[in-house]
């Protein structure tokens, strides 16, 4: 797929601070993230239960995404579809793929640098064995190909991955075949998206330049020649917040009608995917070279970290988040109008009964510890020590309190965060 | 041990670099010396090497060849390390210049040894619960060491505050730890 075609129909909702593909809501996220999220996933679910889930929540995602791209593309073909498919998947940052598949869906996937398995075996393979392949994201992705080629019905096609890069195979490959999958669920998208008209909080005469700076370089960012994106210092992928949401949503219900004593644990965990979020991805994207020729370079101002922090957030397609409210050492006021969880949670699932915005949560405390406890001049490495001086046990300083949530009703999600000590 | 008695068994071994005393079986740092300013983590460093030359005790056992005065030696490229199971309680590493003669090294780690020796404490293991051990093992060899615990907790359906209590566990509960713990850690067993 051609640069072109797919900035055809990508666009980004400046008021919402969404980004989509065509009706498809999308968000960038990094390795660290991704590979936090879907650990999570399976220490919940299980590791064949959570493949299970990631695989179908990764095809109802693409399935989606590629149907209004075939659409916008007038692919007919299955050889015009697959390689559409193909091409997007690469431009996405996910890795390039070789799909071969019968017209009954039979067939295999095929990747030398799939972005899980590759970051996997780069983050994990010196410290850990692992005994399950990871790449759940690509067979979810190549069974939406398939079905939408060969116009299958969805729910048809098993995958099941023979080799993996993070089990220190050559490649991976994912055998597909047909059998009785989980049944396909609704997605969210573009025109169901529920949301509050946008607010102004502090600092937007300073957020809104960097945004529209952030977005024109974002616009340029697609897969290199591996099909990855490396970039900020980090593997990056625009990737589809359907699947988060869906997978999130899914472990933790089951979490919770099975082992509800420790529905507490869950959420720390999905709380904790977005202080991982915030530290590599935002932190790695302000210590960058791009940044500091947008910008300028970092100052040591818990305002102005915070402020970039919220020009990132908007760009990267995870909602409209503004602060109104701020003290410097004191407390920090995160609401989003619009976010990327609340509305999926509405659409598939109803009003929760407490709180579900997890990764914005998260994210607004590491928010606070980065705008309060990092010395950006000195140019830190955001390393596994820093996080752990910053966010591990006792020291963190600083505590959550989720005020109002649209996932439960409320017009904004809002987020005190307090210095605790 | 004090620092002193520490900096007074190396006391003339010029080609030592540092040294470790590692207490077994859990491969905690027992004390350490080094020489000059380094940013070395030694509680990283002596379970590594505790956890090493315990390894390495199995694997001579496994091949009938074990003798409780081994040495193991490492040549690096500008270190020699050699570990010792100094008694049934501590493991000794020593880091020597890479060029220091093989046979001075020796010399040096018998009077050091010898010095260490008699300033450790006559000690009666502890025995600490397994469930304990089994959650401090995982705290720090985890990949995600921040997670740790709250991963076991929702693989194990544990609450944290029981896993920090894990000395009061059941027998069915320690063995739901020690899977969790495996998976975790890509083990196919542990033996603690």
């Amino acid at each position: 797929m051609d640069p072109d075609a797919i900035a055809a129909i990508r666009t980004h909702d400046d008021q919402r601070g969404l980004s989509f593909f065509g009706e498809t809501p999308y968000v960038y996220h990094c390795h660290h993230y991704n590979l936090f999220h879907d650990q999570t996933i399976d220490d919940v679910l299980g590791e064949e239960r959570g493949a299970q889930v990631r695989t179908a929540a990764a095809r109802d995602a693409f399935r989606q995404l590629l149907h209004d791209c075939f659409t916008a593309a007038r692919a007919q073909t299955p050889a015009e579809r697959i390689d559409l498919a193909q091409s997007l998947f690469a431009a996405m940052g996910h890795g390039k793929t070789a799909i071969e598949a019968d017209p009954d869906g039979q067939g295999r996937i095929t990747g030398s640098h799939l972005h899980y398995g590759l970051c996997w075996r780069e983050k994990y393979g010196q410290k850990v064995k692992r005994f399950d392949p990871v790449d759940a994201v690509t067979a979810g992705f190549g069974i939406a190909a398939i079905e939408l080629a060969h116009r299958l019905h969805s729910g048809e096609l098993m995958a099941v991955e023979k080799q993996c890069l993070a089990l220190r195979d050559p490649q991976c490959e994912i055998e597909l075949s047909r059998g009785e999958a989980p049944r396909p669920a609704e997605v969210l998208q573009k025109s169901t998206m529920r949301s509050s008209p946008a607010q102004k909080g502090l600092w937007e005469d300073q957020i809104e330049p960097i945004v529209q700076g952030l977005l024109q370089f974002l616009g340029g960012v697609a897969g290199d020649e591996r099909g990855l994106v490396q970039a900020f210092n980090v593997f990056v992928t625009a990737h589809l917040s359907n699947y988060y949401n869906a997978t999130i949503f899914e472990a933790m219900h089951e979490l919770e009608r099975t082992s509800p004593a420790v529905a507490g644990s869950g959420q720390k965990l999905f709380r904790e995917a977005g202080h991982v979020c915030v530290f590599n991805t935002f932190g790695n994207i302000l210590l960058s070279p791009e940044w500091e020729s947008l910008v300028g370079p970092l100052p040591d101002d818990p305002e102005a970290i915070t402020a970039f922090n919220l020009a990132i957030a908007r760009s990267l397609g995870f909602g409209h988040w503004l602060v109104p409210e701020f003290e410097v050492g004191k407390r920090l006021v995160l609401r989003t109008t619009t976010n990327y969880e609340a509305p999926f949670y509405i659409n598939r699932y109803g009003v929760a009964d407490r709180p579900r915005c997890y990764v914005t949560e998260g994210a607004a405390l590491a928010f606070a510890v980065l705008a309060h406890r990092v010395r950006w001049s000195s140019k830190p490495s955001l390393d596994q020590n820093f996080y752990d001086s910053l966010f591990r046990g006792a020291g963190l300083g600083w505590d959550t309190e989720v005020v109002k949530d649209q996932a439960r009703g409320d017009d904004v999600t809002e987020i005190v965060v307090t210095k605790t000590g | 041990m004090s620092r002193s008695v520490l900096e007074q068994a190396v006391v003339g071994v010029a080609s030592l670099k540092a040294i470790f005393i590692t207490a077994m079986p859990d491969c905690l740092l027992y004390d350490a010396w080094q020489r000059g300013e380094s940013d070395l983590d030694v509680s990283d460093v002596a379970s590594y090497f505790g956890d090493l030359v315990r390894s390495n005790r199995e694997g001579l056992k496994a091949l009938g060849s074990w003798s409780s005065d081994m040495l193991v030696t490492i040549e690096s490229a500008d270190t020699l390390v050699v570990l010792q199971e100094i008694n049934e309680h501590f493991v000794c590493g020593s880091i020597f210049d890479r060029d220091a003669p093989l046979g001075m090294v020796r010399l040096h780690l018998k009077r050091m040894v010898e010095r260490i020796l008699e300033q450790l404490p006559k000690i009666e293991a502890e025995e600490r619960p397994r469930g304990v051990r089994l959650v401090e093992f995982v705290r720090r060899y985890a990949p995600d060491p921040h997670a740790a615990i709250l991963r076991i907790s929702v693989r194990t359906g544990l609450t944290t505050e029981q896993l920090d209590a894990a000395e009061n566990l059941q027998d069915a509960d320690i063995d739901k730890i020690e899977a969790a713990a495996r998976r975790i850690l890509g083990l196919n067993q542990i033996n603690l």
